[in-house]
């Protein structure tokens, strides 16, 4: 069913699901630019640049390095700290700061608000990474990782969404729900793809961001979509 | 996955332990199983690490802390992340389901990944069979399957003993316990297991009490003999 003022999915096979041909985004309004995460509820950060999390997703947008250097000096004492904490012993503890904020460095385009504040964020990668070291100096088995004990996508909720499935109108207003709860900065990646058809040079450059950032963008969003939907 | 409500929960004291990394791996590995399975413990745990790092942030920090700026230029100089699971491939040979003889057990992530180096069951009196895992040198880890019917003699442990139910249901002297049920049993607690449904468990023996304080730590080294030496009879 495609009403005037709809836009149509050009599907392929990476797309949400097959049967999906149109995708009503009357009420979905794109504000700003990927690189000011505006949510209401989430406003402090869009107003205060100085912000732990608006420096994060500078670091993911645009490899901001004098944000990097700010949330550095932030961060790497509390860091040495908990590695001196957890591991007593300073060399260790010293390596610590080294992984943990290049870990923040590498991972900081995957970092969205809906992963909870940028602190928390860095304490449990730093923990993580605190964890696995301690366990290599103790020459333990590698088994399991830190990063199997604390998964990311521990989301088992979001699978229920698979019992309620129903008419083609349900499942396209479902998809439009999630959508609407996406980060502002995958939603406009995921408009400028799928419903606007652009290729990736064309959104990245439309949405003045580097093609990386808008990769890795599509690919959290559509992951979330999918498994939101539960194709995936 | 399966969200089962548990009755026997770990406590919060165990639970605030675990977000802030200071349990040993096999404590940890039956920490993030259960939380797997229980709903209320996730959120119980989510918001522990929130907490864990607001007071992270408050610690104060050493005047002689060393200076680390020197690390940044080589930092910014590695390429950045995209991929949302940088180690998704290495999930296609895990282990995730066991299978019992009329059914298969869905296992939870972390399990799945300890189950994955391969079990090795072997027989034990009294129907039960156990597979141990290696997980660190500091506690013993192992799923333990109890046949219908079964009875683990009477014991007692010189740490203490944390048990997953993963799937079926057994009874001791303290209660009876089903899936997803998390328990933890001390060195005063003798008990003799028994299932009859069978029963498939997770289990972590952590390591014996060692005494921190006054003349009693001379205790220590004969206490951990002690505990190699049954550690040694049990494998």
């Amino acid at each position: 069913m495609i009403r005037a003022g709809d836009y149509h999915v050009v599907y392929d096979m990476h797309a949400l699901t097959p049967r999906l041909n149109s995708f009503n985004v009357g009420p979905l309004v794109i504000k700003g630019s990927s690189c000011e995460p505006v949510n209401q509820t989430k406003s402090i950060v869009k107003t205060d640049p100085n912000s732990d999390e608006f420096l994060l997703i500078a670091v993911g947008n645009t490899q901001d390095t004098s944000a990097f250097n700010q949330l550095f000096t932030r961060f790497s004492k509390k860091i040495f700290a908990m590695g001196m904490k957890l591991t007593r012993n300073e060399q260790v503890a010293h390596d610590l700061v080294q992984e943990a904020m290049l870990t923040v460095w590498q991972k900081a385009p995957l970092y969205d608000l809906d992963r909870g504040t940028a602190q928390s964020w860095i304490f449990t990668l730093t923990r993580n990474r605190c964890f696995d070291m301690l366990r290599k100096q103790k020459r333990q088995p590698s088994t399991v990782s830190a990063d199997d004990i604390w998964p990311v996508e521990g989301d088992g909720d979001a699978v229920f969404v698979n019992e309620e499935r129903g008419s083609l109108e349900v499942e396209i207003a479902q998809i439009e729900r999630f959508y609407a709860d996406l980060p502002e900065a995958q939603q406009a990646v995921v408009k400028q793809i799928f419903v606007l058809d652009r290729t990736h040079e064309e959104a990245a450059k439309a949405l003045q961001i580097p093609l990386g950032t808008l990769k890795s963008r599509l690919r959290l969003g559509v992951g979330k979509l999918r498994q939101l939907i539960g194709t995936k | 996955m399966m969200t089962n409500s548990a009755n026997f929960h770990p406590s919060l004291q165990l639970l605030t332990e675990f977000s802030q990394g200071s349990l040993s791996v096999g404590m940890s590995v039956a920490l993030s199983a259960h939380i797997e399975l229980c709903r209320a413990c996730r959120e119980k745990s989510n918001g522990l690490e929130s907490e864990a790092a607001k007071s992270w942030m408050q610690v104060s920090e050493k005047p002689k802390a060393p200076d680390f700026t020197s690390m940044i230029s080589a930092i910014v100089e590695q390429p950045q992340t995209t991929e949302l699971a940088p180690a998704a491939n290495s999930n296609d040979n895990l282990v995730n389901k066991m299978h019992m003889l009329n059914h298969s057990v869905i296992l939870p992530h972390v399990l799945a990944r300890a189950a994955s180096q391969g079990l090795v069951w072997k027989k034990l009196a009294g129907g039960i069979n156990q597979a141990q895992v290696v997980l660190d040198n500091k506690t013993q880890c192992e799923f333990i399957y109890m046949t219908p019917g079964s009875q683990v003699p009477v014991h007692r442990h010189e740490g203490s003993e944390v048990t997953l139910v993963l799937d079926g249901s057994f009874s001791d002297e303290l209660g009876h316990y089903k899936a997803s049920d998390f328990m933890v049993r001390t060195k005063h607690n003798q008990h003799t297991p028994t299932s009859e449904e069978g029963c498939l468990c997770f289990s972590v023996l952590d390591s014996p009490l060692t005494f921190t304080k006054g003349l009693a730590r001379l205790m220590n080294p004969f206490i951990q003999y002690k505990f190699r030496k049954a550690m040694a009879q049990r494998a």
